[in-house]
């Protein structure tokens, strides 16, 4: 393995801008509309009550994508063999074997896959392996623009890497821990 | 916490950022020759073949540039992969925008492959106002301005006729770092009529504060403990460095932010303490802050000792007119014990404490006051020039360039009509109070419209800038554009205003074009500049070059009609050879030399020729850079270290003439103009039954109507949506997506609903740049609803800036 690439969110301090997304879709070629998307931010709590007395404080933005399991839904259900996990410990795919049987996106508890039409595949993030990391950067494209500055993206395998220290220090939790599918998407209290 | 995750919820979307309803955009770029029509020119090979293109692993280039999606104007790194922009990337080194590129930034790509913008220079053929033009060259383009069609006069022509009164002319801008390259044309060529678009934006708040502390100060908001932000809302509406700084510490991690908006928005969300307010009636809650400040003796004694004018009247003021907080409670809607705490709570942390200036378009007549009140509460907890407060901050020098300002004996003074004799409390202007650089566009359009001008204007010259969907009232705006005899647009995009020009010069984008240099003032001064990343596309030019022809074209021709006019150039013509009188007059002057030449030596001159070649390269120049500049993680640099930053220039000193803090200014009392802030029963927030108060504003998503065609932005956005409260949606029947009409005095729009209980029941609101009626806009043109078509045209008293938020409108479902 070159390296075990991981990300955390500092969650809360999202303001749910969207430059994650336009920088992905830019970066990586993600077609234009709605249901393409590597990345979305969800919002989490409605506010209740009336406009004069509304409760508010359980509105959150969280960062959604592929929260690269280590122990992966969608691989496991391809019956393709299409998915496989690379040198830098991302969930990939082999484009030529996808074939669109949407086993993945079904398997995926995570609803993090769409159908790319452009290359008739199934896509989902893949922390900019084929482009940034390809290019020898070691920034994902929604890290490196996010103004809120909540994203730390980096080796877990190297224990000093930003990531590793961030993880040690703060409290975090998984998505959906209870699966089993040890994501390394990790979001920090 | 549990997390409940969908893509199917997210589809179904929150509707401030509303996906509802898949797009229907092709991938394909509309440029490419599957889908060329007359409009669409066929693949050119630096045009990229689908919109979103994906990063190569080849060779690339990387420019340093400036962004231009809104005004912070970030610094940029563009990719560039042959001769393609693939990518613009954050320049982690401008400490104005910290290494962040918001989602418009991210997006400038599709401002530069937009298929519709302007291509080539036009002319008008079919009836102004109907968007037919001819394609030209620039040398006719530029011939039709000088002598005009058999469809409009050119300049010759106009100033025969008006005698060589320069002032017959119009010149307006919109914000950009070439606005000072325009208005060089606007000097040479010896107008007084400037607009501009402060009249419609922060004309109030910038004076306010000018004022009262001398400046118009920068937030240190991240140093500040206890910040209060009223009616700006930093989460949606983007402003570096501050939305970066503003949310980092709250909800419990050192810093308290209260926020206070008549809607629930992003920023509200994010705040620690929101408190819903009536529209227009924040100077109530200030008043009534201050008053609890003065009876309960919280101020800043020693700063108010050293630093104040006035205090003994304007404390009187607030207490005689009894401004306590139960008073406020009635006309604001914030309660009582909240306004006491908040008041005790900012004193308690002040000087680190910011009641937020905020820079936004003026909503209510009142605004002029509701700041300098702001102003002054601000001070009195002592937190001006200081770390943690409001801050004047340090400006790096940048080296001179020569401009050209002749006079022409026959230009008339600035169209603005003094009154002889003003009545006390009235304005001495016909207009408003105070007439500012940038004027009053309202008021200015208004008269014009109305014949109520000391002399003929005949035409106008337009940079980058769109009356038609940026000042209320959009019908007067567009008579105003049929009633001028020429209109010369110079724009990159076919607005609703280049509908209406005679001749249209295209100019290239931001990404295609070097702009002057910059420099940042503030805690960590820098200068920065915008680098051309690829050259213009299709005949289009930057604005300097654009008027480097033109005055070529026209500067002899216009001379010649200043000879038979003028008769200081008549009388100097009999001393002198008439070349050097000409060299006064020469309009290309200023344009002389290309604009990378002129930046490197505005900074070469000053600090030397590797200074320039650094800002060059690096698009940020700072002394000592090399040693100050560091990267500390994946999210965090240091630019300057904390002792050399600008916390204090002037040890808390106001920049007033008289070092104080203005309370109770004299002379704007002679001028009709109340001395200090105080409160009027005209104030008050009134809605009639079964009317609404409608309020406009911003998202991080669009900038105005700057941004309105961006297919990538258009793709978060697919239109804007009027936010209703919920309960009188319900009681009107009205649910989401049912299309409303919202009219007025001044007309109507239609729009989809989004009934919410994040607004008021009397009030209504969606965001501003929507509803443009360019049909050469693909996804702009008529997508939504347009606010100025709806908002009534109230001139603020003192500046004549339009007050956005003063208009009761009534909806129907159709
Ligand atoms: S989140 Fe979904 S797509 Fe990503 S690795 Fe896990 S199962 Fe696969
Ligand atoms: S860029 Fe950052 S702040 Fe903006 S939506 Fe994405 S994660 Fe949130
Ligand atoms: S805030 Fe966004 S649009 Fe404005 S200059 Fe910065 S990146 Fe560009």
């Amino acid at each position: 393995m070159m390296a075990n690439y991981a990300m955390a969110f500092d969650y809360k301090l999202c303001i749910n801008c969207h430059a994650c997304e336009v920088a992905c879709k830019e970066e990586n070629g993600i077609d234009l509309g709605a249901k393409n998307h590597r990345l979305w931010i969800d919002e989490d709590g409605e506010t209740e009550g009336d406009f004069w007395n509304l409760a508010r404080d359980k509105i959150t933005f969280i960062q959604m994508q592929c929260q690269e399991c280590q122990d992966a839904p969608c691989l496991k259900a391809c019956p393709n063999g299409a998915i496989y996990i690379d040198d830098n410990g991302i969930v990939r795919l082999y484009k030529e074997k996808c074939d669109l049987t949407l086993a993945c996106m079904k398997a995926c508890p995570y609803d993090a896959r769409y159908i790319d039409e452009k290359n008739a595949i199934t896509d989902k993030c893949i922390f900019c392996a084929d482009t940034r990391l390809a290019r020898g950067e070691t920034t994902t494209a929604c890290q490196i623009t996010c103004p809120a500055k909540l994203r730390y993206f980096g080796d877990l395998d190297d224990e000093e890497s930003e990531i590793s220290k961030i993880l040690r220090e703060r409290k975090h939790f998984t998505l959906k821990p209870e699966l089993g599918t040890k994501p390394k998407l990790f979001y920090l209290e | 916490m549990s997390v409940e995750v969908s893509r199917r919820k997210f589809l179904q979307g929150s509707v401030a950022l509303s996906v509802a309803g898949a797009s229907a955009i092709s991938a394909t770029n509309l440029f490419s020759s599957e889908h060329a029509s007359n409009k669409h020119q066929p693949t050119d090979s630096r045009i990229p073949s689908t919109i979103t293109t994906k990063t190569g692993t080849g060779e690339a280039v990387e420019v340093a540039t400036l962004c231009e999606m809104c005004v912070n104007k970030c610094a940029a790194l563009a990719r560039v992969e042959n001769g393609v922009i693939t990518k613009l990337n954050p320049n982690p080194m401008f400490p104005k925008s910290k290494n962040m590129l918001c989602p418009r930034g991210n997006a400038g790509i599709q401002a530069a492959y937009d298929p519709d913008r302007l291509k080539y220079p036009m002319i008008r053929t079919g009836e102004k106002g109907k968007g037919q033009f001819k394609r030209v060259t620039w040398d006719e383009a530029y011939d039709a301005i000088l002598n005009g069609t058999d469809k409009f006069p050119g300049l010759a022509k106009i100033l025969e006729e008006e005698k060589d009164n320069r002032s017959s002319m119009l010149f307006c801008a919109g914000e950009g770092m070439a606005e000072h390259t325009f208005k060089q044309f606007y000097q040479a060529f010896g107008s007084s009529n400037w607009l501009n678009h402060a009249s419609l934006c922060l004309q109030t708040v910038v004076s306010g504060y000018g004022v009262t502390l001398g400046g118009y100060p920068q937030s240190d908001l991240d140093n500040a403990e206890y910040i209060i932000m009223a009616g700006a809302n930093r989460a949606e509406a983007i402003v570096t460095p501050d939305t970066m700084d503003c949310f980092k510490r709250t909800k419990g991690r050192g810093a308290k932010l209260v926020c206070v908006d008549p809607r629930f928005t992003n920023t509200a969300a994010k705040a620690d303490k929101w408190l819903a307010i009536k529209p227009g009636t924040d100077l109530a809650f200030v008043l009534a802050l201050t008053y609890v400040v003065f009876t309960e003796e919280l101020y800043n004694k020693k700063y108010v000792a050293n630093y104040f004018n006035g205090l003994e009247d304007y404390k009187n003021s607030v207490i005689t007119n009894k401004y306590t907080p139960e008073w406020a409670e009635k006309i604001t809607g914030i309660k009582a014990k909240d306004i006491y705490t908040i008041a005790r709570e900012f004193m308690m942390h002040a000087p680190k404490a910011i009641y937020y200036p905020g820079r936004r378009s003026t909503f209510a007549t009142n605004d002029f006051q509701l700041r300098r009140a702001q102003a002054i509460f601000q001070a009195l907890g002592g937190g001006i020039d200081t770390k943690g407060g409001l801050i004047f901050g340090k400006k790096l020098k940048l080296g001179k360039h020569e401009g050209l300002e002749p006079l022409y004996a026959r230009a008339e003074a600035r169209a603005v009509s003094k009154k002889d004799h003003p009545k006390k409390g009235e304005s001495g202007y016909d207009d408003c109070a105070i007439v500012s650089g940038g004027g009053s566009w309202i008021a200015w359009r208004n008269r014009y419209l109305e014949d109520r001008m000391p002399y003929k204007v005949r035409g106008m010259f337009c940079y980058k800038h769109n009356p038609m969907m940026n000042m209320p009232n959009t019908k007067k705006t567009a008579q105003m554009l049929k009633k001028m005899d020429l209109v010369v647009t110079i724009d990159t995009m076919p607005s609703d205003t280049v509908m209406y020009a005679d001749v249209v010069l295209p100019e290239c984008t931001y990404l295609e074009r070097t702009d002057p240099v910059k420099t940042f003032g503030g805690v960590e001064p820098s200068i920065a500049v915008r680098n051309k990343v690829i050259d213009p596309l299709f005949e289009t030019k930057p604005v300097r070059d654009i008027l480097r022809g033109l005055t070529e074209k026209i500067s002899k021709p216009l001379f010649e009609i200043t000879k038979k006019y003028d008769e200081d150039v008549q009388d100097e013509l009999e001393d002198s050879d008439e070349a050097e009188v000409y060299a006064e007059f020469d309009l290309t002057l200023p344009f002389e030399g290309t604009q990378e030449e002129v930046n490197h030596h505005m900074v070469a001159s000053v600090y030397g020729e590797e200074a320039a070649h650094k800002l060059h390269k690096d698009g940020v120049f700072y002394p000592d850079m090399d040693k100050f500049y560091k990267k500390i993680g994946a999210n965090e640099h240091q630019y300057y270290p904390e002792k050399e930053k600008a916390y204090s220039v002037r040890g808390g000193k106001p920049k007033t003439p008289s070092g104080k803090v203005e309370c109770n200014i004299a002379n704007l009392a002679s001028k009709g103009v109340d001395p200090m802030p105080v409160w009027k029963d005209e104030y008050n927030f009134k809605v009639e039954e079964g009317k609404f108060r409608l309020l406009t504003g911003r998202h991080a998503q669009f900038t105005q109507s700057g941004t309105s065609n961006n297919s990538m932005l258009h793709d978060l956005i697919m239109t804007n949506f009027i936010w209703i409260n919920q309960r009188v949606a319900d009681k009107k029947g009205i649910k989401f997506g049912d299309m409303i009409e919202v009219s007025s005095k001044t007309g109507s729009t239609r729009l989809k609903a989004y009934p919410t209980e994040k607004i008021g029941p009397d009030t209504l609101f969606f965001i501003h740049g929507f509803g443009e009626e360019s049909s050469e806009l693909t996804w702009a043109y008529k997508n939504g609803g347009n606010d100025n078509a709806v908002i009534e045209d109230v001139v603020e008293p003192v500046y004549g800036a339009a007050a956005m938020h003063e208009t009761n409108v009534e909806i129907r479902k159709v």
